[in-house]
């Protein structure tokens, strides 16, 4: 008997991004336990947070809150911080009422711009606390560390990047003399 | 955006160079890698017609051949019959392509389109149980261009029994849409069975016709409802049903010996390597899958209105898109919605099918991509003039501005409008050019509802394509009246385009006469407070209650200073002396909360029990809460009706009392309905009424649902209706004095005589408010009604225990599956 279950013949963009399915996948390798573990979609299935990024460090929550109201009501906020200086550091964390506007928010605004910056969204299983704060080693999130490239609307260089040039012109300046 | 790009190399960045051997090792790889037949099948079905460097015929027989050669490969051939259905059902554009592998692969290998059929029949089977309609639609439009290979009449034993549903429905009520949706059904698949190879149907089709004519052409009650524009300045566009215009385009179409001019033939004329294709008449023949149309049908779970067809390139001065008199127009404008709607998980495979809308039909009917407007002139007589990018957008929008809603999020018909800029940006920007000049110019008839998306739709569209256009084409326009439609949607675009980026930016786009717009007070992300000033009446006790509120100061320390307030304005003979008090307390709040939403937030949070208790005291102070905040953002309005939200959740505010403040203490004799901001605040709570209420209608009419719920339920239910409903008779009652000019301060302006340019504007503002509050009642009201006609009765007990557990059981699973399998049974 043949089944009903049509499926899409082009990929659909209200997928986790390979980064979370990788993300998950290497805890997965590097735990030995040998229980059956959950697949990594598992915890996603009713998310209803949206994890936002590539902002700029200048983007106010009203700017998010305008574009992002456009797939639904928001239910909560949550900017990320400077873990030192408490500062925005360019992401958020989105949290709808319901997982379709989640979904509906990946497929029509993830990939578009905000404030002239094309912003990323992955579906999140759910802002807890600490999560506001990057993870990078001065403060900022990690990719803001090595960046080579200057970007006006982040900090500039990358800070670790930044402390590298300043480093190398010193020495370089050292040797002339 | 550098970031940007580099996301496509992974997360690890895909320029580092000790990943370089990788590469070329995976190179080495590929080279020697021979492709599957399965996959190469699988990958010329998913891309068929695609391309226009590739003939689209040579793929139908080359498809054709490899599945019917290999007929004993299970994985090919499942492969085959699967995608084919799937791309019927998701991609439209390509059914005839599709349909062109069947009817070749047919002549080689019966076998193979029985296949194909028996797997389109169950699924047809399927979406008629549950009345998904446009499944329906797209299944029968592939069978249909498979009319040849069957026996007898094929197709139109059910084009006749669908028929007879709809008689049936339109018999037992003359408000029956689902009957008109099958009439639809039957008029889209009627063309593509005509174009297909098959002959001597002339006779079968015109008789349906015929019949169809008598529903097709009478004008549903409701079309009224969905035009959108209004009727007192004549319709631009026509506004002609899709259905009535079609059945005109079909007759039409007809006489004409079925010409079909748009329709492709890819079965026609397609060459393999070594061989010509055998003819596909020679090919077996097939009975015509045995469908049981349910009686009555149902509807699933998207909701039928009428349609209207709809075009922002109507009435040009050369024809960019087939006219309404072409059937064309229909064919297209139909086939390019249900991609748009069917593939809104993918805005970008949809963009892209949309800029390639030229491959799926009869090559040489559109001019080349991307020819300017102005060379169409120089075009000669007979040729046609379609640009190919102006039908593609015209589709969009016609989703854009479907009433009462279209099928997804306003968003999405964005994000695609945004992916085809992208895509051919050369080709796309002009084209939406000539749309926004339509749209501007229709401004004063344009329902309001569709003004106001297109003033969204705009503002973030020039968001994403940094905030350029040509705003010195409406320079003179800066001269009309403050309240003209053409000045609310300068001023309200602006107010949104800050919104979306902030003030210095979007002054920085604008030539000089528009920098007045752009007041210094929307520079300022901290708005003055007003209780700073001296002169500001209460102003050391503003500051004091500011101060506490900046504090965190208790409830008890902030108590004393509003009895001063209360004090003083009751000894000056103020009539309610909360206002005062509530002012400055809330002024206060906004101030202290003004550097972002959560900050005020926080504030609001902390100081919920006195915010709370407001309201039940006066409601005057209540609506004094929405005065101040609308007050301290007067210049961002944004950040005040955003607030405002936030206040109805709380429920520190009631809808009824934004209605109150804005309609009948604001009003200003109809001038408050010229600010979008006021549209949006009121759309936006009107909003969260209705969408409460669907949801206890969502729960009274759950299935398994007893009493004792019932009746609580059911209660609630009542309730909440009835406050609906008074919430729709204040918007109507206050705005209703304004339409019809009789409000007594629209009377006392001016002269008196209500005969200022003016007053006529405002008097069209009222109006067409009015149409759109009054078909939002409607539409609520019949959702509910519609709704409750299957709801369990109140006072229905729960059956039996040993029933029960069965009951549930069923429920469970969801009843629908359980009708799924019977009708899989009923054919197989």
């Amino acid at each position: 008997m043949t089944e009903v279950a049509p499926r899409n013949t082009v990929e659909r963009l209200d997928r986790p991004s390979a980064y979370y399915m990788g993300k998950n996948k290497r805890r997965k390798y590097s735990d030995d336990t040998e229980k059956p573990r959950e697949e990594p979609t598992d915890n996603l299935k009713d998310a209803t947070t949206l994890y936002v990024g590539n902002l700029s460090f200048y983007t106010t929550e009203e700017q998010i809150h305008e574009l992002f109201s456009k797939c639904g009501e928001i239910k909560r906020l949550v900017m990320g911080l400077d873990r030192f200086n408490k500062t925005p550091c360019g992401f958020c964390f989105v949290e709808y009422y319901t997982h379709q506007d989640a979904l509906d928010c990946l497929k029509y605004v993830g990939g578009t711009k905000l404030d002239e910056r094309i912003i990323r969204t992955d579906l999140d299983p759910g802002f807890e606390e600490g999560r506001q704060y990057g993870r990078g080693k001065s403060g900022g999130q990690v990719r803001d560390e090595y960046r080579e490239e200057y970007d006006p609307g982040r900090g500039g260089y990358g800070r670790a990047y930044a402390d590298d040039q300043r480093q190398r012109e010193e020495e370089e300046y050292g040797k002339g003399k | 955006m550098v970031e940007s790009e580099r996301r496509h190399h992974g997360p690890r960045g895909g320029r580092k160079r000790r990943y370089r051997e990788d590469d070329d090792y995976d190179r080495r790889q590929r080279r020697r890698y021979e492709e599957p037949l399965v996959v190469k099948v699988r990958r010329q079905l998913l891309t068929i017609a695609e391309s226009a460097a590739r003939r689209a015929e040579d793929d139908v027989v080359s498809i054709a051949k490899s599945v019917t050669e290999n007929y004993e490969d299970e994985e090919l051939r499942q492969t085959y019959v699967d995608i084919t259905v799937d791309l019927s059902l998701e991609q439209p554009l390509k059914i005839p392509f599709i349909a062109a592998t069947v009817l070749v692969a047919n002549a080689y290998k019966p076998e193979l389109a029985s296949d194909v059929i028996k797997k389109a029949s169950v699924y047809l089977q399927h979406y008629i149980d549950t009345g998904a309609w446009r499944e329906v639609k797209l299944l029968l439009r592939f069978l249909g261009c498979l009319q040849l290979v069957f026996e007898g009449s094929g197709i139109f034993s059910i084009l006749e029994e669908l028929f007879a549903r709809a008689v049936d429905l339109q018999t037992a009520s003359s408000e029956d849409l689902l009957g008109l949706e099958l009439v639809k059904i039957i008029l889209f698949t009627i063309p593509y069975v005509m174009a297909s190879p098959a002959t001597g149907f002339e006779a079968q089709a015109a008789a349906l016709l015929e019949k169809t004519d008598i529903i097709a052409s009478t004008p549903h009650a409701l079309v009224d409802l969905v035009k959108p524009f209004g009727s007192e300045h004549g319709d631009p566009s026509g506004e002609q049903s899709i259905i009535s215009l079609l059945q005109t385009q079909l007759q039409e179409e007809s006489n004409r010996n079925w010409e079909l001019a748009c329709l492709p033939r890819p079965w026609k004329g397609g060459r393999d390597s070594e061989e010509e294709q055998r003819p596909f008449d020679s090919g077996g023949k097939h009975t015509f899958p045995q469908i049981v149309v349910p009686n009555p049908v149902q509807n699933g779970s998207r909701a039928i209105f009428p349609e209207v067809y709809f075009s922002v390139y109507a009435n040009q001065e050369i024809e960019t898109v087939p006219p309404m008199s072409d059937i064309s127009s229909s064919l297209l404008r139909d086939s390019l919605v249900d991609t748009i709607n069917t593939l809104d998980f993918n805005r970008i495979a949809t963009a892209k099918y949309l800029i390639d809308v030229d491959c799926y039909f009869t090559p040489h009917m559109f001019v080349k991509r991307a020819t300017p407007f102005d060379k169409l002139r120089d075009m000669s007589g007979d040729r046609a003039t379609w640009k190919p990018e102006d039908v593609a957008v015209d589709a969009v929008f016609s989703q854009l501005f479907q009433l009462p809603s279209p099928e997804h999020k306003l968003v999405y018909y964005h994000s695609v409008l945004t992916e085809c800029c992208k895509i051919a940006p050369a080709a796309i920007a002009p084209s939406l050019g000539r749309a926004i000049r339509f749209l501007y110019r229709s401004l004063e008839t344009l329902d309001l509802d569709l003004s106001h998306r297109f003033l969204d739709w705009f503002a973030h569209h020039l968001s994403n394509f940094g905030f350029t256009w040509k705003w010195s084409e409406w320079i003179d326009d800066l001269e009309l009246p403050l309240v003209h439609p053409r000045i609310a949607f300068i001023t309200g675009a602006l107010d949104k385009e800050i919104r979306l980026s902030f003030a210095q930016r979007i002054r920085g786009t604008l030539p000089d006469p528009y920098q007045g717009l752009i007041t210094e007070g929307k520079e300022k992300d901290t708005p003055d407070f007003k209780y700073s000033f001296d002169t500001t009446p209460y102003a050391s006790e503003g500051n004091e209650i500011m101060q506490l509120i900046r504090k965190k100061a208790t409830d008890e320390e902030v108590q004393p200073i509003i009895d001063a307030i209360e004090g003083q304005a009751k000894s000056m003979g103020v009539e309610d002396p909360m206002l005062p008090s509530t002012d400055a307390f809330v002024t206060a709040i906004c101030f202290v909360g003004s550097k972002s939403l959560s900050h005020v937030l926080s504030c609001i949070e902390r100081n919920k029990e006195r915010l709370l208790a407001i309201g039940p005291k006066s409601p005057h102070a209540r609506r004094q809460i929405i005065t101040s905040v609308m007050e301290y953002w007067v210049d961002q309005p944004g950040i005040g009706i955003n607030i405002i939200d936030k206040l109805l959740n709380y429920t520190i505010l009631t809808p009824l009392s934004v209605i109150e403040w804005a309609l009948v203490d604001r009003l200003q004799a109809g001038i408050i309905l010229a600010k979008t901001h006021i549209f949006e605040m009121i759309t936006a709570t009107v909003g969260k009424v209705t969408n409460r209420l669907r949801q206890i209608v969502a729960a009274r009419t759950q299935q398994g649902l007893y009493e004792p719920q019932l009746s609580v339920l059911d209660e609630t239910l009542k309730r909440e209706k009835a406050d609906m409903k008074a919430l729709f008779k204040l918007i109507e009652d206050s705005i209703i004095s304004v339409a019809g000019g009789s409000n007594d301060e629209l009377m006392e302006r001016g002269d008196g005589s209500g005969d200022l340019p003016e007053d006529e504007i405002i008097r069209q503002w009222g109006r067409r408010w009015l149409r759109v509050f009054q078909r939002k009642a409607n539409v609520e009201e019949s959702f509910i009604a519609e709704a409750m006609a299957t709801a369990t009765t109140v006072g229905t007990n729960a059956p039996p225990p040993q029933d029960e557990a069965t009951a549930t059981g069923v429920l469970a699973d969801g009843d629908l599956d359980v009708a799924d399998a019977d009708g899989v049974a009923d054919v197989s």
